[in-house]
């Protein structure tokens, strides 16, 4: 099982990096298996279709534009994306990524298991750290992570356990 | 008279609003507004010159290693340093794959669906297709069984309700002109390029350590450590790997990318017609084989007026007509004044004010060259090449401009544009086996060099790094004073090519090429996107936001 953990964001836009800082802090707290990747996408969209074929299992990280306060979190399963349930865009004006699963699919790639963890965000102002409800939302992604993880037999231990 | 409002132009990065205004079936006026602000600048303020490269990466989500390399050349040529030839090699290596991967992507991916009609190829027949496809390339993967299998999958998507995810693709527009054969092609070969965008990615992945976002450079060269013999370092084997992916992406761009653009133009002559726009234009030299920058494989040069006769070569970086000359004023941009500046002057004060299309309407500041508005991007390198008798480039452009039944000015177009991207992929997938036959060579002859280690000294310096990167003409301006950053701006190719109204009026170069553009549907502005898109525009800011509620993902707004 080839899992990929998929962080994306734009580091220098305050929480908009949410998903890059996540993968940092996944990398910095926990012991990641081989079979484990951790990958900073930062803003590319179709470019790295390949990512999600690849992998067996795929959770994306990423700010996302629900309503709700600042450091809820939001999950999705490939069906909300592919099913329309939500018209979800990568961003409101590039291919997104219902257009990459659906291009994948065109292209008879294997179709990973996909996870998506979605945070509000608070502050999409130019600056390179996160805002505190965000802050604290990496350890809460994490542990949702974690428990993901674990339905497919694979253990994230934190370095300190 | 109607008013067309697109918001935002998708398949882009970052988020751009075009405004036009259509009399009779034509344009007859239009503004560019990109909707986000790059604040970058002033995160850069106080910190340390030496990491500013690895910060402006962030800049963008598409070219980050462009960033990197102009950031990393304004600090060098800022304290003058010199670079040695392994690291040259490499970072020309980087960058000519990253422009392989960038083309690639943008003719397929961000501008195919203007021209190509995913559900017309539905009608088409396979063994006419694959006839098509081998009459015009050797490239083996043109069969039918495999044209055959692209059009079954279509066929079930289509049934299945799914296409509908292409929302905002314009199937059955009367501008659409490919007969289904054609459209079949374009559509596999959309599918299959993805492999090699991707393979293009891995070689610069492979040298830059990361991708996006390479982790290689440092002040004075790469941190590439080169050891023939070690594993853990760039060695024989992954220079033999890295030139079969070269190799592979290449035959891709030269054998299905270059002939297809070429079936496209041919369907599409018309478009040599219109998009021209600013007939100024700008290129630097680019892949630098001394260790000063003084020599380079592809020239620059300054074009005004249309007069491609006329260009005025750019032989380096240090080119003091384009370093005393490019100035940026904010008119009608979302910053305070109406000044002109320097950008080691620039300043970043943002002053909103909505779009006011007399008034300040637009977060681009207009650049300008000598006073001018200036369009930057392939057609600039590649009339710079030719005036210089590049052969490869005079071969390619004269053969397109026989097939076609062109002349050298319907270069001035959308079309042109189109065509001069496809030209530019060509020559940059041989530069990237060229660069790396050079390095090769270089490490073979005992060189293993690939830094100098360069210390950031006392006192006030100020550099600029020019790089010629996909879009365009790209510039990062430095002035370090005491060892940080005491100001920082970046004048980057869609700056140049999405700018408001400068000082005197003057439009900036997307405006003015939709003046006159056919528009037959208002509701339906494919020709507006289709002049955008040959810019290849990318408002240097992404935001990833995903938006889950936001049914409504483009606007088109008719008054």
């Amino acid at each position: 099982m080839q899992v990929l953990i998929y962080g994306a964001g734009n580091l220098i836009l305050s929480d908009e990096g949410f998903g890059v800082h996540f993968v940092r802090h996944l990398e910095k707290h926990y012991q990641i298996p081989e079979n484990v990747e951790l990958y900073d996408g930062g803003t590319l969209g179709i470019m790295v279709h390949f990512k999600f074929e690849e992998a067996d299992k795929v959770i994306l990280v990423d700010v996302v534009q629900a309503k709700g306060e600042p450091g809820d979190i939001f999950r999705y399963e490939r069906e909300d994306i592919m099913l329309k349930n939500i018209p979800v865009k990568m961003s409101p004006h590039q291919i997104g990524l219902q257009e990459m699963l659906l291009i994948s699919e065109m292209r008879d790639a294997p179709k990973p298991d996909l996870t998506f963890f979605g945070i509000v965000a608070k502050s999409l102002d130019p600056g390179d750290q996160l805002t505190p409800p965000l802050e604290a939302g990496l350890e809460k992604v994490a542990a949702l992570v974690v428990e993901e993880l674990a339905k497919v037999g694979v253990e994230l231990k934190r370095k300190d356990a | 008279m109607s008013r067309i409002t697109l918001d935002p132009i998708t398949r882009i990065e970052g988020h751009l609003r075009i405004d036009v205004e259509a009399n009779g079936g034509k344009v007859t006026n239009a503004w560019s507004s990109a909707q986000m602000w790059r604040g970058i600048e002033v995160i850069l303020k106080g910190r340390a010159p030496e990491d500013a490269w690895s910060f402006v990466q962030r800049f963008c989500g598409v070219c980050t290693t462009v960033h990197a390399i102009s950031s990393i050349r304004a600090v060098e040529h800022a304290l003058d340093v010199e670079v040695p030839l392994n690291a040259q090699y490499i970072r020309n290596i980087m960058i000519a794959q990253h422009s392989v991967q960038d083309h690639i992507v943008h003719f397929y991916h961000l501008s195919a669906l203007d021209w190509v009609d995913i559900v017309s190829a539905l009608k088409a027949d396979p063994k006419k297709t694959a006839q098509i496809a081998q009459s015009i390339s050797d490239w083996p993967g043109n069969s039918e069984k495999e044209f055959k299998a692209v059009q079954d999958k279509l066929k079930a998507f289509v049934a299945g309700g799914k296409l509908g995810i292409f929302a905002t693709g314009y199937w059955g527009h009367p501008a659409m002109k490919l007969s289904p054969e054609v459209n079949l092609m374009a559509v596999a070969h959309y599918l299959k390029a993805l492999d090699y965008q991707r393979k293009a990615s891995q070689a610069t992945a492979i040298l830059g350590g990361k991708n996006p976002h390479i982790q290689n450079l440092v002040v004075g060269g790469v941190a590439t450590a080169i050891n023939t013999e070690n594993i853990a370092t760039l060695n024989m084997e992954r220079l033999i790997y890295l030139r079969t992916l070269m190799e592979e992406t290449r035959d891709f761009v030269q054998k299905v990318y270059y002939p297809d653009l070429l079936a496209i133009a041919g369907a599409y002559k018309d478009w040599f017609k219109y998009g021209a726009g600013v007939t100024n234009y700008m290129a630097v030299p680019e892949f630098p084989e001394d260790t000063k920058n003084t020599k380079f494989q592809l020239p620059g040069g300054v074009v005004m007026g249309g007069n491609i006769g006329g260009i005025r070569m750019v032989k380096d970086h240090r080119d003091d007509y384009l370093i005393k000359n490019i100035k940026e004023n904010v008119t009608h941009a979302w910053y305070e004044g109406n000044g002109t500046l320097h950008p080691w002057d620039g300043e970043t004060k943002p002053d909103y004010t909505d779009f006011k299309e007399n008034g300040k309407y637009s977060w681009c500041k207009a650049p300008t060259l000598d006073g001018k508005p200036v369009q930057v991007g392939p057609p600039a390198q590649i009339m710079a090449a030719y005036a210089a008798g590049n052969p490869k480039v005079k071969k390619l452009v004269d053969g397109a401009v026989s097939t076609l039944g062109i002349s050298m000015k319907d270069i001035h177009s959308t079309m042109g544009r189109l065509f001069c991207r496809g030209a530019r992929a060509h020559v940059m997938a041989d530069l990237s086996l060229e660069n790396l036959d050079k390095l090769i060579a270089n490490i073979a002859s005992g060189d293993q060099t690939y830094a100098n280690h360069t210390v950031i000294p006392k006192g006030e310096y100020r550099g600029v790094g020019f790089h010629e990167a996909p879009r365009g003409t790209l510039s990062h301006w430095i002035v370090i004073k005491n060892k940080k950053i005491e100001n920082y701006q970046a004048v980057v190719p869609s700056t140049w090519n999405a700018a408001p109204r400068n000082d005197k009026g003057e439009m900036g170069p997307y405006e003015a090429s939709l003046m006159g553009n056919p528009i037959a549907d208002a509701s339906k502005p494919l020709e507006v996107l289709r002049t955008i898109h040959s810019f290849d525009p990318c408002i240097a800011c992404a935001v990833h936001t995903v938006d889950p509620e936001g049914a409504e993902i483009t606007k088109v707004k008719v008054l």
